[in-house]
């Protein structure tokens, strides 16, 4: 392996951290649904460097089952989202508080 | 000759109530009232017929085999020996000449078939009891019988007293069952087995405390059957029944009922004699408490209730004295009489409107001959006048006590003697008011002949009984006592003392005749009520005793068990509710609808889950 995996698991844990905070910062649904992909994407990298480390296969094929699902579990998100602006005019997470106790 | 007879006698009732049951709204009230005479009738003739079964140990038919558990066998099986064979006529014949005077005393009620089917049901189920091999088929017709009578009691159910007094004699029955229930228990734990032949042979092998304890037990479970005291209460209120009801139920058969159990389990019984006085002692106390308030009495029906309670009192003591002939002598007799008196009252209610007031009955039955002379002979019979039925039967159970042995039984004997005159006494009140001259009664109406028929056996039956039990001084042979020789007691008293007794028997007969003629001849319109009379008057005040000792402690503790259940228990569980109610109103705040705060709560619970795994790795 040309890159050692110390360094691709600090590069995808630097990108779950982007990804978590993006969710957890941002107010637009968009912007929460893109850091939720980047996070999944992290864990994509880590499960592929290890398949290279012990060269087995499994690890990248759960990344391509990964994406299968990440794919649409997006369009489905998307399509909501795009219900949402239509029924009021905005995506920002604070105005859908339905759901309050 | 064959077994079947045995179980055509129980049967054919049941069938009778069967049919009835079913299909008495499809056919005209002919049909009805002629299969219920029909089925008791043929029920007559087969415990007639069956007779020469009952010689010897009897003759046992199984019909199945009803509960088969482990130790416990069961069989639904009849035993007809002489003891229920005399019984058995006794009640089918009477019950037949009652359901003869029933079809003509309801003859202008709209329903009948109601009544007639009760009536059939209930032969069946005193047969069986009468017939029943063993304890627990004994139990079924001993219940039987008791849900008969409350149906029949509160036969005319619209009216709240009619009902109410159902209620009552139910459960005050049922409360006294449960004396006998927990007998039938224990006999079965002790003895293994239910068949009534098989505890009276194992009876000696007990101990006689526990002998004891079961007599009292079934002392209990009859006196309730029986309205012995202190369970007598049930019956003058019975009265609100039709009158056929009052003279088959409530003085001919199923009073009677307690002690022919009592008659059953003699052999049992008469190894404690703790036991065997308790009996006396309720039965003669009984005798002198009903023959005292019956004098008292007022109303012509509850005036016969009381009556037939103290009757019942003397068979008691009859078996307390051991003479299980004499208890039945006198039962077979009594029932002839009782259910005439009843007949005749009932035709004096019926000519006079259905006026129960004896003041307003005065000198009613002189109305009719017919009803005039079997009146009189049953009111003869009841005060035990020389050689009817009623002074032989009497006789042999006061003769009995005195020679019982000991001094106790001689007291008992003493009131056995006061009950008599107080019988006779209110006996022969009872007779001028109805027979007397004076007239004030107006008559309403005619009395259909086939009410007055019927009494007409039953006065024969009740002048002659003597014949069945005649003392050898009479120039008789004992007739029952041999019959029952083998569970009876032999009692050979001496001739004097037999003269003696009759001779005081005679003569209280001849006082209370003087005193009743003196005191109610002139003027049989009843003085206002002096304080004892009142007090008799109410039956003692049995009524406000049970309710101050039983229905007041009862229905305070229900009522401090209510509160304690609404106040206590249910405010643990309304505080409980209530903690629950407020934590979730607290933990509401919680969920704010925001996706931001679940996104962070999420995180944060994912860090925590994240380090707590680091640091199980690093430990290990």
């Amino acid at each position: 392996m040309i890159v050692p995996l110390n360094h691709i698991l600090l590069v995808a844990a630097a990108l779950f951290f982007m990804g978590l905070s993006c969710t957890l910062m941002r107010r637009n649904l968009v912007m929460i649904l893109i850091g939720v992909e980047i996070m999944l994407n992290a864990a994509g990298l880590v499960l592929v460097a290890g398949s290279a480390f012990w060269q087995q296969l499994d690890g990248q094929m759960m990344v391509m089952l990964i994406m299968a699902v990440t794919a649409a579990e997006v369009a489905v998100a998307l399509a909501m989202v795009v219900y949402l602006h239509g029924r009021t005019g905005t995506i920002d997470v604070n105005t859908f508080k339905d759901m309050q106790g | 000759m064959n077994d079947v007879l045995i179980g055509l006698i129980v049967l054919l009732p049941l069938c009778g109530a069967g049919l009835i049951m079913l299909g008495g709204g499809c056919w005209p009230r002919r049909v009805t009232e002629l299969l219920a005479v029909l089925a008791v009738a043929s029920a007559t003739v087969a415990s007639a017929l069956a007779w020469p079964l009952a010689s010897g140990d009897g003759t046992t038919l199984e019909l199945f085999s009803w509960l088969q558990s482990g130790p416990l066998q069961v069989s639904f099986a009849f035993h007809y020996d002489r003891l229920a064979a005399c019984m058995c006529l006794m009640v089918t014949g009477v019950a037949t000449l009652i359901h003869i005077y029933a079809v003509a005393y309801l003859h202008k009620e709209p329903a009948v078939s109601r009544f007639f089917a009760l009536l059939n049901l209930f032969v069946f189920a005193m047969l069986t009891l009468l017939l029943a091999d063993n304890l627990l088929l004994l139990l079924l017709g001993w219940e039987g019988v008791g849900f008969c009578s409350y149906a029949l009691i509160g036969y005319w159910y619209q009216k709240d007293a009619n009902a109410s007094a159902g209620r009552k004699a139910f459960l005050v029955t049922r409360s006294a069952d449960l004396f006998l229930l927990i007998a039938i228990l224990w006999l079965f734990k002790l003895t293994g087995t239910l068949n009534l032949e098989a505890i009276n042979a194992q009876a000696a092998t007990l101990p006689v405390a526990t002998v004891t304890a079961l007599g009292l037990l079934l002392l209990a479970g009859a006196c309730g059957k029986s309205a012995q005291l202190p369970f007598m209460t049930w019956l003058p209120d019975a009265m609100a029944g039709p009158t056929p009801v009052s003279a088959l139920i409530h003085a001919a058969t199923m009073v009677t009922a307690g002690v022919y159990l009592l008659c059953r389990l003699f052999p049992l019984l008469s190894l404690s004699s703790t036991a065997m006085a308790a009996v006396a002692t309720v039965g003669a106390i009984t005798a002198l408490y009903g023959a005292a308030c019956a004098l008292a009495q007022r109303d012509l029906k509850r005036l016969l209730a009381y009556s037939t309670m103290s009757q019942v009192g003397y068979m008691f003591l009859a078996v307390g004295a051991g003479t299980v002939s004499g208890a039945l002598f006198h039962l077979l007799v009594h029932a002839f009489f009782k259910a005439l008196l009843f007949m005749a009252a009932g035709c004096v209610i019926h000519l006079a409107d259905g006026e129960q007031q004896l003041a307003y009955l005065q000198g009613v039955a002189r109305r009719h001959p017919l009803l005039l002379w079997p009146l009189l002979a049953g009111g003869l019979c009841l005060a035990g006048v020389p050689l009817t039925g009623g002074f032989f039967s009497k006789d042999a159970i006061l003769m009995a006590t005195f020679t019982a042995g000991g001094q106790y039984f001689q007291i008992l004997g003493g009131l056995g003697l006061l009950a008599a005159l107080l019988t006779a006494l209110y006996s022969f009140r009872l007779l001028y008011v109805l027979c007397g001259r004076r007239q004030l009664a107006p008559i309403a109406h005619k009395l259909p002949i086939s009410m007055l028929w019927p009494l007409l056996p039953l006065a024969l039956l009740g002048l002659g009984g003597g014949l069945l039990n005649l003392p050898p001084m009479w120039g008789g042979n004992l007739r029952l006592q041999q019959l029952l020789e083998t569970i009876d007691v032999n009692l050979h008293p001496h001739l004097s003392a037999e003269l003696v007794m009759a001779a005081t028997a005679a003569l209280l007969v001849l006082t209370a005749w003087l005193w009743s003629r003196h005191r109610y001849w002139r003027c049989p319109a009843l003085r206002p009520a002096g304080r004892m009379e009142a007090f008799f008057l109410r039956g003692g005040e049995a009524d406000r005793w049970q309710e101050e000792l039983l229905q007041r402690p009862f229905r305070t503790l229900a009522t401090a068990w209510r509160q304690f259940d609404e106040e206590f228990l249910g405010g643990l569980y309304r505080g409980a509710a209530l903690l629950c109610l407020q934590s979730g109103q607290q933990l509401r705040r919680l969920t704010s609808g925001r996706l931001s705060h679940y996104l962070t709560a999420m995180a944060l619970g994912l860090s925590v889950l994240l380090g707590w795994l680091l640091l199980q790795l690093l430990q290990s």
